[in-house]
Formats: C-alpha cells, structure tokens, sequence
C-alpha cells in the first residue's frame, strides 16, 4: 500500500504544483520572530490538552481546552477529521504564549463532547458545524474571535465567518475557502482525486458504516499518512488523537457528514435556513490568511486563485512547504504565525 | 515465443448472435481442436489474451476470446434489454455464446470479471466444462456478505467500486474511462510496464455504448443496491448458494496483484472438489493472462491434456 500512496501522491502533486512557485520561503524565520515560544514546544509531541471544561450550548456540551490570559484576544481552533484538538497542542502554547485566549473545542462527535439530547439528530453537515463555533462563543460570551481550522474545522471556520462575520476577527483555514457547494456534488473530479477520496465514497455504504466504526484507528492512521506523508508522525502522538474517535458519536456523525455533502442524508431541519446561506456560497469579508500544505495528500496545494473570488476582505495565501493536510500540526510556527498576523491586524 | 508487440490485434473479429447480445469474437487454432473460452475482465479487452491465444492455437486448441458485454463491438441485440453486469449474466452469456457456435465442452479460462463467468459457467454447467482456470480462485460473490467490512487496505483498493455506487462516480467513469481504467491497471499491476500503444489498444473497448451502464451495475449489483435482472433471478438464486466447483481446475494468484493479494488458495480449498491446483506467479499482477502468457497458457495446457485431475 506504500506505493499506492506514493503513487497516489504522485499524481496529486504532479498535477497540482507543475509550474507553481508560492513556496514562502520567509515564513517559517517569521513566524519564529513573531512567535516567542521556544522551539521545544515542537518536542514536547505528548503533551495532552488538560484540562478540559464543558461548555454547554443548545445542542452539545462541548469540552473545551483552554490556554491564554482571560482577556486576551480570543481565538478558536478548530480541528478536522479524523484528528483532533491536539492538532492544536503546539499551535495553543505559541499562541498563549504571545497573549491571545485560546480555545479549543472538541468537535461534535468528538472526544469529549456530547450531545445533550438523545434524540438530537447526529448530524455532521457543514451548518451544523458553523453554528457550533457560534453557539460555543456565545455561551463563553465571546463576542469576537479569530477562528482557525482546517479541513471539518476549517470548514466550521469558514461557515462562521461567512455568516456571522460580525463575530469574527479574522479567518484562518488551510485549503482556502471550504464551504461546500452541494450543487456541484455530482460533478465528478480528477479521477486521482476521486481516489484519493476513497472513505468518502466508501462511507456512502453501510459497509463502510460498519468498517468505520470496527476500524476506525486503522482507517484514520491510513488517512493520516497518505495525507500528510512526509508528516514522521510516531505511534503515541497518533494515539493521543485516535482516543477521541472513541467518542460514542463519532461514526453517527462523520457518516452524515459524508453523506450530507453529497446529497445521500437530510440535513438537521434546525439547520435548514443556515444550509439555504450556505447553498448561496456567501463570501468571506473578514481579513483572512490561507494556507496549503505543499505536501497535502488529499488536497494538493494550489496559489489560491481559484478562490480569490470567495474572499471579498484581505486575503493572504501562503503555501507551507513540507506541510502537509494536517498543517497546524506539522508546521504549527507557520500556523500561529497566520492567527497572529490577523490578532495585530 | 517472443511478446506480440503492443500493437499487434487479435484480428479478424467475427459476430454472432448469442442471447440478449450480438457477441464479437476473435477464433484462432483448428476448428476440430479442443475448445478453450478466454474471458476478460475490467477494465480490459480481449487483448489479454494476445499472446496466450496464439500459444494455445500453435499447441492445436480452438480457442474463443469474446468481448463480455459492455466491451468492444459486442452489442445488445435489443434496447430494451437491462444492462446487467450482475455476475449472472456474465455466466449465461457464456453458455449462449456456447450454444450460439454449437460447442459442447470447453475449458473455460478467465480473470477478474472473466474469471467470475469462467467459475460460473464451471459451478452451474460442469458437462460443458472441460476444465477451469482462474486468476484469485473461486470468484462466485457472495453478495448476503457484502455489507461485511474487509481489512482497510483492501477497501482502499476498492475505492473505484465506492465511487461507482453514486451518480458522481458514474458521471466520473462515463467522462473519464481511460483515465480511470489506467489508474486501475497500475494499481493491479504495478510491475507490469506496458507502454501507451498497449494500453490505447484495449481502451478503445471502453467506448462501448454500454460501458459505463454494464459496469456501474455491476459494482452496485454485488453490494445488493442495484436490482437484478429478472430473467436471471435463477441463475443468481442458485449462485447465492456459493456452488462448489466440481471440475478440474488450475487456480493463478500473481504475486504482485495489487487488488486482490495473491494467496495460497487454501481458504477457497473447499470450494474445489474436482482437484485444483494453485499457484502463485511471481511479479505477475492482476490480469495475469497479459502479464505471464506461458503460465496461463500452460495452465490451459495441462487441463487439455488431461494430466491433472
């Protein structure tokens, strides 16, 4: 299967980088300057994010780290599947470190968090996931953050930002703008990235379903690597993440929200008038930064262009070099640095 | 014997009227000798067998290598007929095209789609077969498993049949055949350097009015989401038993398969009660006929001359 993968990635960045340049070659001393986090913080690869606060909303009770003076400027970040908040473990600290209050919740079907009702509906569309961000804040009484993602989180991100822009500070995603245009479901893609988007066909069945929820470490290790597969990740930092996919709603959850981006599940009725904005694929007015693993296995990296429209504020894309999609993991310097440059704006 | 070159074509073709399908065939070898049928699977054409076909014919076998439906010139005869690929039809096609050129007993020989028609045709009609050989064993789906997780590299090699399963992945196969049959084929055989004119020889088969049709249905078919045609519910209904293999039979496993992990044919041993025998190919990958022409023909061969079994 390794070559699969390398081959696989061969054909996504092949395709993707012929004749790219954008590699920011300034970032990473920049980010260090801007960051006065010691570099150890890299090494510290097992720190846990504890404790861990609940934080009730309408729909979840949400666990929450945080980290960071009480006062300070208020930033949230948001993880993808299938990982979770320690993506953030490096990315807090930097962060903290520089003055900002940091927080970072654990997804719905994730970890900690739970739904407050049986009966809610599991779902994972990306509405839900937008007014999560804010019904989290509100219940901080939060009235304006940074939000940072990527991938579920940076869609989250996104969402938020597009539609409450008036609680945003600022906007930082990896893979630019993430709001699914579901009309466009059905147009097929490359079919090397149709491959690389196995599990989200797979999970369209119930076999996948139930491979899901019987192999969901392996499913998730054989994500992580092939999408971030110069990412030298060892056994115990991905066990410290695969924990919180034990979560009871985890594959309730990540099913719908495959399913729900391709039209194969109805959407929570309480988020059909957020879903309504959605479909209209509003743009992005805060300030925002953007970045692109150069070495994304799932999505390849792009010069932003394509998305340039989206962003009706400032925008600044950068591409990551050695990153891949899990970008505030594995480069967390050039992370931090993008919420910061948006924090001093 | 040396490999045909890349460009060379199983020709001339002929046509017949078998069933729901006007079949396209290539024959070579004496008309009186032993019969051998040579069935392809996907996404590939009868060019798999261009050098295993001439060997056999050289050692006096008549040998048949028709284009399964969907593939090639092969045509439905009838418009209104449902393009099934369900698993079925794939072995009732064999038995019509059979009857269509009056051949009582053959060795039915085959791989990946063609294989499943070769175990077919050998579990359900053993008096019209002389012996089976198939690449990665007994192929019969059991389609009451389907929804039965496998291990998560497997499922990987899987993704094609996933896409297929939505209106996106049909869309994707009827825009983007070749492109996705030659990711297909480097995946399943990953040491097997072919070269362009050797790939565009046989994926010109894929432009078949019917490709796209015969294929999503089977890959939804096999995981019970697509409804069967009823003219084959008997044959399906009986296949759902998992029918053992009576006659003789020559299992090929290519060490490099990158779809289906050669084995040692052990956990399909009790599927074979007319003696079999296995064996793992080295280098060779999926479409095996193509990959290591003197394997598969002396496969055949030897069912032929009746020294095993």
């Amino acid at each position: 299967m390794g070559d699969a993968i390398d081959r696989r990635r061969r054909l996504l960045l092949g395709a993707a980088l012929s004749g790219m340049a954008a590699i920011d070659a300034g970032l990473t001393a920049k980010a260090h300057a801007q960051a006065k986090a010691p570099a150890a913080t890299r090494t510290s690869v097992l720190r846990r994010l504890e404790p861990l606060r609940h934080v009730e909303t309408d729909v979840l009770s949400i666990a929450c780290f945080e980290e960071g003076p009480a006062t300070g400027p208020a930033v949230i970040l948001l993880h993808g599947f299938p990982y979770d908040i320690h993506t953030y473990a490096d990315v807090a600290a930097i962060l903290a470190a520089n003055g900002c209050r940091v927080i970072v919740p654990c997804l719905r079907g994730y970890g900690e968090t739970r739904f407050r009702d049986t009966a809610m509906p599991r779902s994972g569309e990306q509405a839900a996931l937008g007014a999560d961000v804010i019904a989290l804040i509100d219940a901080l009484h939060i009235e304006r953050a940074v939000f940072a993602g990527h991938n579920w989180g940076g869609r989250a991100a996104t969402v938020a930002a597009a539609l409450w822009p008036d609680r945003c500070a600022g906007l930082v995603t990896v893979n630019s703008y993430l709001i699914q245009d579901m009309s466009r479901a059905m147009v097929p893609s490359a079919p090397e990235n149709e491959e690389a988007m196995w599990y989200e066909y797979y999970f369209q069945l119930e076999r996948g379903r139930a491979g899901l929820a019987t192999n969901r470490r392996r499913i998730a290790r054989m994500l992580w690597e092939e999408w971030s597969p110069d990412w030298d990740f060892d056994d115990a930092t991905f066990d410290r993440s695969a924990a919180a996919l034990d979560n009871p709603d985890f594959v309730d959850v990540a099913i719908h929200s495959y399913r729900h981006r391709f039209g194969n599940a109805d959407g929570d009725p309480r988020y059909a008038e957020l879903a309504k904005r959605l479909a209209a694929m509003p743009p992005i007015t805060v300030p925002s930064v953007t970045l692109d693993g150069d070495s994304d296995g799932v999505v390849a990296a792009g010069d932003g262009s394509t998305s340039a429209a989206r962003f009706a504020g400032r925008r600044i894309h950068r591409v990551v070099k050695g990153a891949g999609h899990n970008v505030p993991q594995e480069a967390p310097e050039a992370f931090a640095a993008g919420v910061m440059e948006l924090v001093r704006a | 014997m040396a490999r045909a070159s890349s460009t060379l074509r199983l020709e001339p073709l002929r046509h017949v009227d078998a069933g729901p399908l006007n079949v396209a065939y290539h024959e070579a070898g004496p008309a009186n000798g032993p019969v051998v049928m040579l069935l392809h699977g996907f996404p590939y054409d009868i060019h798999s067998y261009v050098d295993v076909a001439p060997m056999l014919a050289a050692q006096g076998c008549r040998v048949i290598v028709p284009y399964l439906r969907g593939y090639g010139p092969t045509r439905f005869r009838d418009e209104a007929t449902p393009r099934s690929g369900e698993q079925a039809a794939m072995g009732a096609d064999l038995m019509a095209l059979m009857d269509a050129l009056s051949i009582q007993r053959a060795v039915f020989a085959g791989y990946d789609w063609g294989g499943r028609a070769a175990c077919i045709g050998a579990a359900l009609w053993p008096e019209r077969c002389r012996g089976l050989v198939c690449v990665n064993s007994y192929l019969i789906q059991d389609i009451a498993r389907a929804m039965k997780p496998a291990s998560v590299m497997q499922e990987v090699a899987y993704w094609y049949q996933y896409y297929f399963q939505i209106e996106r992945g049909r869309a994707g196969l009827a825009a983007n055949r070749g492109d996705i049959a030659k990711i297909l084929w480097k995946q399943w055989s990953p040491n097997w350097d072919f070269d362009d004119a050797c790939f565009e020889r046989t994926a010109i088969a894929f432009d078949n009015p019917d490709y796209v049709d015969v294929v999503i249905h089977s890959y939804r078919h096999r995981y019970g989401l697509a409804e069967s045609d009823p003219q084959y519910a008997d044959i399906q209904r009986r296949l759902a038993a998992l029918p053992q293999i009576t006659v003789p039979a020559i299992t090929l496993d290519g060490a490099g398969d990158g779809v289906v992990p050669a084995t040692d044919g052990k956990s399909s041993a009790a599927k074979f009660t007319g003696g079999r025998m296995h064996r793992v190919i080295p280098r060779a990958g999926h479409n095996l006929p193509q990959e290591e022409p003197e394997a598969f023909a002396a496969a055949v061969m030897e069912l032929i001359g009746g020294r095993h079994g």
